[in-house]
């Protein structure tokens, strides 16, 4: 304490305090920097880690794994047979699979869902254990491009095959036949915790199979493991996935990584990695889902794994990626706990945990926060009570635009147009352009909404850190520049007139304060005016939807024109993913107290009546 | 006729209504939720003495019902949910109105009328804690009845019924006598503040103990025992609970006195150091009860901002202001997402949930030391603000 004290009072003997305070927009930019760049240099040897499987029990790879090419021909029986099955309805493949799973005594039902179609199902039961746990198998009839998932589906039930005729397994196994990756899966996931009759007890973990090609060979496997709403499954799972993949020979793909730059690991390639991790894990189920999304909310650890190209291994050996890591599994006495929950990979074996990564959304949030405080007191009314009209008119209006915000989010949800909701956001953003002659607010005013505006949007970064780092980050980012609108005070001119009404709106007499206008001219006419034209460009590019738009367009091959807002409506429509009402309730309020801010402002000057006297 | 204190007890009652109407389920979820609601100051549990009260069961043998017996009698009288919520909406208006008219009081403090009173009615964390119908209403409302009968009506036998009733309603406030006794006029008051307690006291036990029909003093050990005991080891807000889930057992007996009589050590020395300013002393002590209490929940800290606008001379010399509402306010928006991965989704651990009561308590703690500085500093300066002067602490 004497320490800080003494440190405190060298900082205000050195007159630094005013100082500080003068520079608080440099303050905040400098920690928005430090943001970009902590994330920048955890890519850099000795900042990173090499991942390990934390579980003692897990023991991937090592023990043999026998579906190899005996289970070939199998294989390829019910493969031919599958290939017929395209033109099918879901129904009648369904029944074909379900005759198949039961022959070799799999319990089966069929999950029928009106909206979603239809999921069948089926139970194995351990042999070992109490039947109060179950891992699945979930192989879609389409996968995420919408082909058909042939080499999946005939890996799926030779899978099944082949584990029933094995005595070790001491969780229940249920394999999964949806009809897509994203809500037919995630309603069946739903309604097997909610609804359904015949269940296997607690799905401790889950793997997507994912083959679409009916070739015998494939190149690589792709491993998608980012949950919703920012939900990662344990490390241990994707380790145990990585390492038998790597063990078996084939190379792994994270976030959609070419073949040919597999084999790069440098400071580049981990950055690479680590941003489109981060992007990734922001639009998760926004973008196209895996599959492993619709597991997550219910402490379900789940990956997919993809196969790509058609030379090179075999399909037995794609096989083996399950059979292995149901076998790990399968030995787990208590749920995954024991390795880290948040973590971002650079490369299939190295990656950074929460303490690396946090303190760079932390400098986010903490840069809107000073925002906040320079919006506060880096002005002349940072003396005015804190229960002064203006503080209280800048809680309503955030009030407003809170209510506004909501009522935006419910209204596209059910009638999402993409365009119109652009439309609007851009036409707002000249609202203060084009009402700049009649609509004024008072100066106090529009700084007390920037303060209690990034307030709380740094509320909202910090309530995100946790629980989805990169959407909080994403936002933080996308969203800083609307700290640099600044307020537009308007030049003298008929001022006289429209001021008065203004007069009402003041200081309580408590602060025997009491205002008077101001004549003199604060700005010319030309530097207010690019100003205002900058005002603009700044609440164009932060406005939430126009900024995720471009994002999206720029850096993701996915989402063309508008694609994103439809996206972000039908994931929680289809995934219940937050994302839409991260950024309707969240950055929306925020913008909006920004736009209200913009809007041209009277200076009222304070004045003590004891200076008066 | 100044009809300010209606209007603001009204809009109160208006608000919760609405809200309650509007978001039926938000009862529940709040309900549900740690911060608002504890084992005993919970709905549920007060519903499940209620209907054990309706099928003639002996209420307080299960280790479930922790709500006084009159409190369980009284809302047994109330048989539909709406009149229910009328209640407890009624309850926070008369909270509002006292206030308000407390407010009137202090002539020289220069705040409109109106304001504690409306910034008591949107309080968020009042408004919630009412919406889900927690029983510290209850107690909260005893509290502020006391301070209005002793400051508005200048009522001694009132205003120590009413001490004692939010004594008896959830034990710790008992110690707000303290306080009370210092702002009243004479020592023969203050005797006779003493024994309408004492009196009042034995009649409110004497008469839980016949109003259930089951003629036991069961009910001591099940709403005071559990208290004290700190018998229902459940995650909220308080200092309390991580530290006896890891404590030895040995030794949990002591610490369960060393805290009980830390939350009693702290309310003389307020009211005997600020005895030339006794309001101010009891809003401290309010305060300080909050922060130690074993089951604290929102509702607590949110009646005790309701008060701080009545110190609006002293936030002058308040000296990190911000640095406290920064940590109350991500102390409050961030103890449900912790709680939330600590429970639901499992990727927290409980370390998450108590790093975020450790910072609630130091928000609040903040809050009371700087309100301490803050009186001290006035009082140097006989009253008179010179905020500029240079102290140095010691």
């Amino acid at each position: 304490m004497a320490l800080l004290e003494k440190l405190h009072r060298r900082i205000v003997d050195m007159g630094l305090v005013p100082r500080i305070i003068a520079s608080l927009p440099v303050v905040s930019m400098v920690c928005a920097l430090f943001g970009f760049i902590s994330i920048a240099i955890l890519p850099m040897d000795g900042q990173y880690r090499r991942t390990y499987i934390s579980e003692n029990a897990l023991m991937p790879s090592q023990a043999y794994s026998y579906f190899r090419e005996s289970e070939w021909n199998i294989l390829r029986g019910y493969r031919s047979q599958i290939e017929e099955m395209v033109n099918m309805t879901s129904m009648e493949r369904n029944n074909i699979m379900g005759s198949w799973l039961q022959e070799f005594g799999t319990k089966t039902a069929i999950y029928e869902n009106e909206q979603y179609g239809e999921t069948l199902y089926g139970v194995m039961h351990a042999p070992r254990g109490d039947g109060t746990e179950a891992m699945v198998l979930a192989v879609p009839w389409f996968n995420s491009d919408d082909k058909f998932n042939v080499g999946g589906a005939a890996l799926g039930v030779s899978l099944a095959r082949f584990f029933s005729r094995w005595p070790v397994w001491s969780k229940n196994i249920i394999i999964v036949f949806s009809e897509n990756p994203c809500a037919a899966l995630r309603s069946w996931v739903e309604a097997y915790h909610t609804s359904l009759d015949l269940t296997g007890g607690s799905i401790e973990a889950a793997v997507v199979v994912d083959y679409s090609s009916a070739e015998d060979f494939f190149e690589y496997v792709e491993i998608s493991y980012d949950g919703l709403n920012g939900e990662l499954p344990n490390l241990d799972l994707v380790n145990v996935a990585i390492s038998i993949t790597e063990h078996e020979g084939m190379k792994v793909s994270l976030h959609g990584l070419p073949l040919d730059q597999l084999t790069i690991n440098n400071y580049w390639s981990r950055l690479k990695v680590l941003c489109l991790g981060i992007r990734d894990w922001a639009l998760a189920g926004v973008k196209n889902p895996h599959g492993n999304e619709a597991f997550s909310g219910w402490r379900i650890q789940s990956v997919t794994l993809k196969a790509h190209g058609n030379s090179g291994h075999d399909i037995t050996t794609f096989g083996r990626i399950p059979e292995a890591m149901f076998r790990s599994i399968n030995n787990l006495l208590e749920k995954f706990h024991q390795s880290f929950f948040f973590y971002l990979l650079l490369a299939p074996r190295q990656f950074v945990s929460i303490s690396s990564y946090l303190p760079s959304a932390v400098a986010l949030s903490v840069a809107f926060a000073i925002s906040s405080l320079n919006a506060f007191i880096n002005n002349t009314y940072a003396s005015i009570s804190i229960f002064s009209e203006y503080n209280l008119v800048a809680l309503l209006v955030w009030f407003i635009s809170l209510v506004i915000s909501f009522v935006v989010s419910q209204v596209f949800l059910l009638l999402p147009s993409a365009g119109l909701l652009m439309a609007i956001s851009m036409i707002s953003c000249f609202l203060p352009l084009i009402l700049s002659k009649k609509v004024h607010i008072s100066e106090p005013l529009s700084y007390r909404l920037k303060n209690v505006a990034f307030l709380y949007f740094s509320l909202v970064l910090t309530s995100l850190l946790m629980i989805n780092f990169a959407m909080a980050l994403l936002i933080g980012t996308l969203a800083f520049p609307m700290t640099l609108v600044k307020t537009i005070i308007e030049s003298s001119g008929e001022h006289e007139v429209s001021a008065k009404p203004y007069i009402s709106i003041k200081t309580e007499p408590k602060e025997e304060t009491e205002l008077i206008e101001n004549y003199e001219d604060i700005m010319p006419g030309k530097s207010q005016q690019r100003q205002e034209l900058k005002n603009l460009l700044l609440l164009v590019l932060t406005n939430p939807f126009i900024s995720i738009t471009i994002f999206g367009s720029f850096f993701d091959d996915e989402f063309q024109g508008f694609d994103v807002i439809n996206k972000l409506v039908s994931a929680w429509l289809d995934l219940k993913c937050w994302s839409w009402f991260v950024l309707c309730i969240g950055w929306l309020p925020c913008w909006l107290l920004v736009l209200a801010s913009s809007f041209e402002s009277k200076r009222v000057m304070l004045k003590s009546k004891e200076k008066q006297s | 006729m100044d009809y300010t204190a209606l209007k603001v007890a009204i809009g109160c009652i208006a608000v919760r209504l609405a809200v309650s109407s509007l978001f039926p389920s938000l009862q529940q979820q709040l309900d549900q939720s740690v911060e608002f609601s504890t084992p005993v100051t919970s709905f549920r549990s007060l519903q499940e003495g209620i209907y054990l009260l309706r099928n003639n069961i002996q209420v307080y043998n299960h280790g479930v019902v922790h709500h006084p017996p009159i409190l369980v009698f009284f809302l047994c009288l109330f048989n539909s949910d709406t009149l229910v919520s009328l209640i407890y909406a009624l309850i926070d208006g008369l909270i509002a109105y006292q206030l308000t008219e407390v407010t009137k009081v202090f002539k020289n403090l220069k705040v409109k009328s109106w304001l504690p009173g409306v910034l008591y009615a949107v309080n968020p964390l009042v408004l919630l804690s009412c919406i889900s119908r927690s029983s510290v209403i209850f107690t909260n409302f005893a509290i502020s009845s006391s301070l209005y009968c002793i400051l508005v009506d200048g009522n001694v036998i009132l205003s120590s019924v009413m001490i004692t009733v939010s004594g008896y309603l959830s034990l710790y406030p008992i110690l707000l006598l303290i306080p009370l006794l210092g702002m009243l006029k004479n020592w023969r008051q203050r005797m006779f503040s003493v024994v309408t307690s004492i009196l009042s006291l034995s009649i409110l036990l004497l008469f839980s103990y016949n109003i259930l029909g089951s003629k036991s003093w069961s009910f001591l050990t099940q709403v005071y025992g559990s208290i004290i005991n700190f018998e229902k080891v459940f995650p909220n807000l308080g200092l309390w609970w991580y530290f006896f889930i890891e404590m030895f057992d040995t030794f949990i007996p002591f610490f369960k006195a060393v805290f009980n009589i830390f939350i009693a050590a702290f309310i003389t020395p307020f009211a005997v150091r600020y005895h030339k300013q006794p309001f101010y002393a009891f809003i401290l002590c309010i305060g300080w009860i909050a922060l130690t209490k074993p089951y604290p929940s929102l509702g607590d800290a949110g009646f005790f901002f309701s008060f701080l606008p009545f110190f609006t001379p002293l936030f002058g010399y308040l000296r990190y202001p911000i640095i406290s509402a920064l940590l109350f306010l991500h102390a409050i928006v961030l103890a449900p997402i912790f709680y939330h991965l600590w429970v639901v989704l499992g990727s927290g651990n409980s370390n998450f949930f108590y790093a975020i009561s450790l910072v609630y308590a130091l928000a609040i703690a903040s809050i009371l030391v700087d309100l301490n500085w803050a009186m001290l500093r006035i009082e140097y300066d006989n009253g008179v603000p010179n905020i500029k002067l240079k102290v140095t602490q010691i």
